[in-house]
Formats: C-alpha cells, structure tokens, sequence
C-alpha cells in the first residue's frame, strides 16, 4: 500500500527552476533515501509533503489524500500524522525544552498536565536528554537541540515521519541513537522519508533510494540494487562525481 | 524616461502588494479571533511586553512633550498678551492630537520593531514552518496576541500620555511661565470635554491595528538571513510611521464630521 505518492512534481521559485519533473512512492513502513547534491531541493520536496511549500504543478498523495491543493486550514488534518524534523530543530526559542514538546499535545490532545509531563519524561528519556525539561533551546548544543527537533516531531505518534538531515551535525554515538530511533519507528510500521548526505545512515535504515539532480530523478530503486552496481548512482554520488 | 519612472513603479506594485498583504492578514485575523483555541497567556505576556515596559518611554516623552509645548505657547502667545491660554490651547492639543499621535509613534519605533525583529528572527530560523508543521496556525499563536496586546496596551498608553502631557504642560507654565497651578486646572477642567478626549481616544485603536498588523506582515514575510531582518524591520518602523501620520489627518477630519453630525 502505498501511504505517499509524488507524481510529476514540478517546481520553481521565479525563473529558477528547481524540479521539473520527480515522481516516486513511498510503501507503508518503508524509509525511503532522497539523496542529491546540495542544492538539488531535496528540502523543498519534503517541505512541500506537508504543504509547507506549494508545487506548480504536479501531485503529492498522502494515504490517498490529494495535499497539493489543500488550503493551510485543511492540512492541519495531514500535519497531525504527518511529522516533519527540521534539519536544525526548529526548536521554540522563548520556551522550556518541556514546554517545546508539551506544545504540540496541548494543541491536538485533550490530555491532563499529568499524562502530558508523563509523555514528554517518557519521550525524553528515550532521546536520552532524561534531565533537558526545564533548559531553554540556547542552553542545549546544536546535537541536542536536533535531537529534541526529532522528539517534538515523534511526540504525537505519526503515521509518516519525515526527516530532514536528521543526523548531520552529530557525533558518531548520536547518530547511532538516532538511526536505532528511525528504525524502531520503522518496525511499528512508520512509514519515512529521509534526507541526508550522511550515506551509512540511509544504508542502515532506507529501503529504496531516490536520487535527484537537475530537478529530476537520476536514479531510483532498492538500496541493494543501487549498492551492487560498481558504476552506478550510490559509487558516483560518494566519488564526488554526483 | 523609464530610468525616471521606475522608482514610481516599484512604489506602486509595493504599495499595491503591501495593501493585499495586509488586508489579507487583517481577515484573517478577523476569522481566526472568533474560532478557538485561544491563547490567553500569550496575551497576556503581550500586554506585559507593549504595556508596562513601555511605560517609562511614554511617562518620558509625553512630559518631555508637554514641557516644551507649553513653553513654546508661552513664549509665542505672551507678546500677545495670550499667555493665559496656554493650558486651554495645550490641553486641547494634547488630548485631541500629540498625545495619541506621539505616543502611538513612538510605540511604532519601540513596539513595532520589537515584533517585526520576533518575528523575523522566528522566520529565518524556521520556527514558523515548525508552528505551521506541528498542525498549529502561526496568525492565532503569534500574530493575535500581538494585535491583541496593541489594541489593549496602546489606548491605555496614549490615555496616559494626556495626563502626562499636561502635567507636564503644568510644570513649565508655572514654573516658567508664573501662572498660578490652580488657575491652570481650571482653565483645563472648564475647557477640555469628552469629546475632546474621546476624539484622541479612538484613533489609537486605529493607530495600534496600524502598528501590529504592519508589524507583523513585514516579520512574516522576511526573506533570508539576518540581514533581512534588519531590513523589514526599518521598513516596518518606517511604513507605520507615514501611514500613523497620513490616517491622522484623515481620522480627524472624520471624527470632526462625527462630531458637527453628534
């Protein structure tokens, strides 16, 4: 089944055009790599997944929904199952590390003080900040501010989860939380997509690969198919050669 | 001829795409007041941030005002031998004009900037993408408290100013001026009315919707890096203060038909 379907998306800010023609699907509990050069708009595509950005032209199917077209009041609907990791975390700067991931159970959940502090202690702890609640985001360091981004973004058990660079900027030990992280929501049946640069990762977690460049998709498939070929998309992307 | 022309062409589309940008903002301010959730602490941290912390510029200013009017009537209407005018022509001046006029520009500076710089800053580091990601709407967690706030905060302020104003007015013309503080009450008292106060009154929740709803456009629509935000906050101070000045007159003209009408 598939749970997101991107068919002849299409692009531009001004003259610059920045896809002109990607289409690609995503299965349930699939992780698929959307990987490029800098400045391929693999953010834009994703950004656009939850209607952060509008297409020109073109679809973007989630769980059989059109998004595309809908108004900012109707996507509240997808952006509740729909969670989005900012590449930097996006945190709200003017609240608590405690009050960031209460934000988003209080806007949508009827819960009591109780459950929400319960959820969050839970929540935290499995990001292994146990003791982050009551620090602001400018006390955090940029590693632990991504890492409660990816905590916000999970907080409301989503059906898609979309991650943008989730571990760039990490240390080694943090970036194996976090794909352990992805692939344990991955074993609930979260379905993802995932940007990044960072190549171990999206071969420990993806299951296919989208490559983009030029504003299409160069190269597409499962991430052994693409492995296994010595001249193919993966090898030139890491020779620098993509 | 087009090297002349462009400039007033680009004034145009701006001032054209400014007016769209803002009347679409205030409808949706309007639609989204009526329909919960509400955030009443955020108001409140509002009225806290444009009101109390305000208070010292405006006690200063509106003194500093009335102080200098005062003497300056003074000065100029003694060689009339109109010296005892003064606090009736001050008294009406403040109430009716400077105090809602001057305040509500230097709320422009101090609280317009403050929110198009918040803003701005919470748009380049894409904390209004995450508001908007998390299924929550930017205009009723950001931009309604701050409109809110103005619209509480601002004819307070102003109210505030007059007495300031005239108090200070008070100082000057009896300290300067050798008038007699009791007569200066009462030519205050026996001439200013309601609807002198009223007239002023009411244009700063004008003056406030102008200063928020500005405000705010120019920080949701920032481009870019820090330096965008410096911009649009420069724009932002300066575009309210021309349109304060400019909806002055014509608020006056319409209070003054209001009040020949009454």
């Amino acid at each position: 089944m598939n749970i997101i379907e991107v068919k002849n998306f299409r692009k531009s800010f001004g003259p610059r055009v920045i896809h002109s023609d990607v289409s690609f699907v995503v299965k349930k509990g699939e992780c698929l790599g959307l990987i490029g050069g800098s400045g391929t708009g693999k953010s834009v595509l994703l950004r656009s997944l939850i209607g952060l950005e509008k297409p020109d032209s073109g679809s973007i199917i989630i769980q059989g929904n059109e998004i595309s077209s809908l108004p900012e009041r109707e996507l509240v609907n997808v952006r509740r199952r729909v969670a989005y990791a900012f590449q930097d975390g996006a945190l709200f700067d003017s609240m608590t590390v405690y009050e960031n991931l209460a934000y988003p159970l209080r806007a949508h959940f009827n819960m009591k003080e109780s459950e929400i502090a319960e959820r969050i202690q839970s929540q935290l702890n499995e990001f292994g900040l146990p003791e982050a609640g009551q620090l602001y985001p400018a006390n955090l360091s940029g590693g632990m501010q991504k890492r409660i981004g990816l905590a916000r973004a999970m907080i409301m058990n989503p059906e898609v989860v979309l991650y943008d660079e989730p571990t760039a900027g990490l240390d080694p030990f943090n970036t194996k939380r976090i794909q352990e992280l992805i692939l344990k929501l991955k074993a609930k049946g979260v379905s993802s997509i995932l940007v990044t640069h960072d190549m171990p990762t999206a071969f420990a977690v993806c299951d296919d690969m989208v490559f983009l460049g030029g504003g299409k998709v160069i190269a597409s498939g499962s991430i052994n198919d693409l492995k296994n070929q010595a001249d193919g998309p993966i090898q030139r992307f890491i020779n620098g050669e993509l | 001829m087009t090297k002349i022309l462009n400039p007033f062409y680009e004034f145009i589309t701006d001032l054209i795409y400014f007016l769209g940008a803002t009347g679409i903002l205030a409808r949706n301010i309007a639609i989204d007041l009526l329909t919960p959730p509400r955030y009443p602490r955020l108001l409140i941290d509002q009225i806290y941030h444009i009101g109390q912390k305000s208070l010292p510029l405006v006690i200063i200013t509106s003194g500093s005002m009335g102080m200098v009017m005062s003497l300056q009537f003074g000065l100029g209407l003694e060689k009339f031998g109109g010296k005892f005018y003064v606090p009736k022509v001050l008294a009406v001046t403040v109430l009716r004009e400077i105090g809602p006029m001057f305040t509500s520009l230097m709320l422009a500076a101090r609280v317009g900037a403050g929110i198009t710089a918040e803003i701005g800053s919470m748009v380049v580091t894409q904390q209004i993408d995450a508001i908007r990601a998390l299924g929550t709407n930017p205009i009723k967690k950001i931009v309604i408290p701050r409109f809110l706030g103005c619209i509480i905060s601002i004819p307070i302020l102003c109210s505030l100013a007059n007495i300031v104003g005239n108090l200070g007015g008070l100082i000057v013309g009896t300290s300067e001026l050798n008038l007699d503080a009791n007569f200066y009450i009462l030519k205050i008292v026996t001439t200013v009315n309601l609807k002198d106060y009223l007239s002023g009154f009411f244009k700063t929740f004008f003056f406030a919707s102008i200063i928020s709803i500005t405000a705010c456009h120019f920080g949701l629509r920032v481009g870019n890096g820090t330096k965008a935000v410096g911009i649009a906050t420069t724009r932002s101070v300066v575009v309210s203060c021309i349109l304060i000045l400019v909806c002055d007159f014509f608020l006056s003209k319409l209070f003054w038909l209001i009040e020949k009408w009454i």
